[in-house]
């Protein structure tokens, strides 16, 4: 492939980056999308299955975060980004963050009744759907236990669409906007990865890329550009601007949501193909409480997690389904782009008061799922206490300790933050990053903090409301 | 994947089953080869030293050769250990190769 131009170049094809690349091209630009992973067919490998981690998880879903402890995260690297291998779970930008950011980082036109009009928008483009019928039996214990407790919980919708049959699919980017995209005139290259972009004075004109052939082959190509939109997610959008010199505010502040988990056993046979859609609420923002993938392997994984023999308990494995306490951290991170390495340093400060948090969550969890019927809960500390009954939860307390505690995260944001303040922000209202023209980022990197909830719908409303800005300015 | 690395895969994989252990180290060994720099360069100096320590305890006859219960024993060990690298080091490895075997399990693949 010689080196290729175009009108605009959108870096990325997760959430952020399918948005883009639809709105651009259906508005009638020209449209070029490069991402970094392959192409997968979205049906060809089983939700949270080994094999689709190796084909659709970047480090095969083994990425950390360095800290005290160090926390495991994993997220997409394939067409259509995290959305092809997340839960689907949609919650909107809760009003109270959306109005506590605009203040402080000043962002423009990021009043909650704005946003909605965004989030009404994107929802009229995917189907953003309840189950039909009863939930499965690993969510309805969340709905049990928490309505015995008098916890509020809801039943989260997701970006699902259901047959007759009531069989859902997930809306993942590569079924929904990316076809959109191609249907107007975008081009899409995926196995292409952008090394740095080509900067001259205020404007950027180009991406160096390195694309990967199907056979194995390598090709160096420059793409040049109009326009330039990086949608490569909150760790690889500041490290591919580092990379290409841009440092001011880029890459410091990540957040997100520490999380850590236990596996309950049930005394009967619970689902093990999807992720529970129930979430309890009641803790919110600072809390949430909700149900993880619970194939075989993940639940070897958070029965492994106390260092105690697990054979017994194992054997019984249908029985049992994992769960999480996530937070709202105090702490932050920093993302940063070493030279020589091909990917970026990731690390995270978590504080002792998010540690005490995170014990009151997995000890609310707990209290939860024993009133909802479990018999057994191993929690993801070393050495924690296999809990039967009530009076048992109290030693939590004291076991989650950074020694101890297990954590993981899925939710990454706020590498580069957006708003008018600039001792804050790494780029504009609308994603312009300070000192550039035609450089724009429209991913969860934007976000100015760690939302509580799935980022999903946040990133799609915001990309869209700064799509329209790009396009109004024409 | 380094020698040592194998022999932590080898020791903390339950099954007797030749055909999933070899499938788990090919999993372990891909992983590692997949993630970034920065890690994998931690968890190879690790792999070196606790190597060698573990080549020690064998010369001196503290560690039978071959001793893959004792090996997984020790390694086990580490995981309570004060230095948090080296809790890291068998979280790690032991997340990998718990995840591989459950899955790779013939039941699980089909």
């Amino acid at each position: 492939m010689a080196d290729l131009s175009t009108e605009v170049l959108v870096v990325g094809s997760g959430a952020g980056g399918a948005f883009t690349a639809a709105a651009l091209a259906e508005a009638g630009r020209t449209v070029l999308v490069v991402e970094e992973g392959p192409q997968v067919d979205p049906d060809a490998h089983e939700p949270f299955s080994l094999a689709e981690m190796v084909a659709k998880y970047r480090h095969h879903g083994a990425g950390a975060a360095i800290g005290n402890p160090f926390i495991a995260y994993a997220e997409g690297r394939c067409v259509g980004g995290s959305t092809e291998i997340n839960s689907g779970l949609y919650h909107r930008l809760p009003d109270h963050l959306a109005a506590e950011w605009q203040v402080r980082y000043a962002i423009d036109e990021f009043a909650v009744p704005a946003l909605a009009a965004y989030a009404d928008r994107v929802e009229a483009q995917l189907d953003v759907n309840t189950v039909p019928g009863a939930p499965p039996a690993s969510s309805a214990a969340l709905e049990r236990g928490a309505t015995k407790l008098g916890w509020r919980n809801v039943e989260f919708p997701r970006v699902f669409s259901y047959d007759a049959q009531g069989r859902g699919t997930k809306q993942t980017m590569s079924r929904t906007m990316l076809p959109r995209a191609l249907a107007a005139g975008a081009t899409l290259v995926p196995d292409c990865r952008v090394l740095s972009l080509l900067r001259r004075g205020d404007r950027v004109v180009g991406a160096r890329c390195r694309r990967t052939h199907p056979g194995g082959g390598v090709e160096r190509m420059t793409v040049h550009a109009e326009q330039l939109f990086v949608c490569g997610g909150a760790v690889h959008s500041p490290a591919l601007l580092q990379r290409s010199g841009i440092w001011r505010n880029i890459g410091n502040g990540l957040k997100m949501h520490p999380t850590i988990k236990l596996a309950a056993r049930f005394p009967h046979p619970v689902d093990h193909g999807d992720v529970p859609m129930h979430r309890v609420t009641e803790f919110s923002p600072f809390i949430a409480i909700g149900g993880s993938a619970s194939r075989k392997g993940q639940v070897a994984l958070a029965l492994a997690d106390t260092g105690a023999p697990y054979d017994e308990a194992m054997a019984d494995w249908e029985n049992i389904s994992t769960y999480y306490a996530a937070i709202r951290s105090e702490g932050s991170g920093r993302v940063l782009a070493v030279r020589g390495l091909r990917a970026p340093v990731v690390t995270y400060s978590l504080t002792d008061a998010d540690l005490s948090r995170l014990a009151r969550g997995l000890v609310h969890l707990g209290e939860l799922l024993l009133a909802a019927g479990a018999t057994e809960l191993h929690p993801s500390v070393f050495g924690g206490r296999v809990v039967r009954r009530l009076d048992e939860i109290g030693s939590w307390w004291d076991q989650v300790t950074r020694q101890h505690s297990s954590l993981m995260t899925v939710h990454l944001t706020s590498s580069i933050r957006m708003g008018e303040n600039r001792a804050l922000t790494g780029a504009d209202s609308y994603g312009r990053v300070w000192g550039y023209r035609n450089l724009r980022v429209n991913d969860a990197s934007l976000i100015p903090d760690a939302p509580g909830v799935n980022p999903q719908a946040a990133i799609m409303a915001i990309a869209t409301r700064n799509c329209d800005q790009f396009l109004t300015e024409g | 994947m380094l020698w040592f690395e194998r022999e932590v895969v080898g020791a903390l994989t339950g099954s007797t089953d030749q055909p999933l252990r070899s499938s788990v180290e090919a999993f372990v060994d891909g992983t590692l080869r997949d993630w970034p720099e920065h890690l994998r360069l931690g968890v190879a100096g690790e792999s070196v030293l606790l190597g060698a320590y573990v080549a020690v305890l064998r010369r001196t006859g503290r560690l039978a050769p071959g001793d893959r219960e004792g090996l997984a024993h020790l390694i086990e060990g580490w995981e309570s250990s004060p230095v948090g690298l080296l809790r890291s080091y068998v979280r790690a490895m032991k997340s990998l190769v718990v995840m591989a075997e459950h899955e790779l399990a013939p039941e699980v693949i089909g």
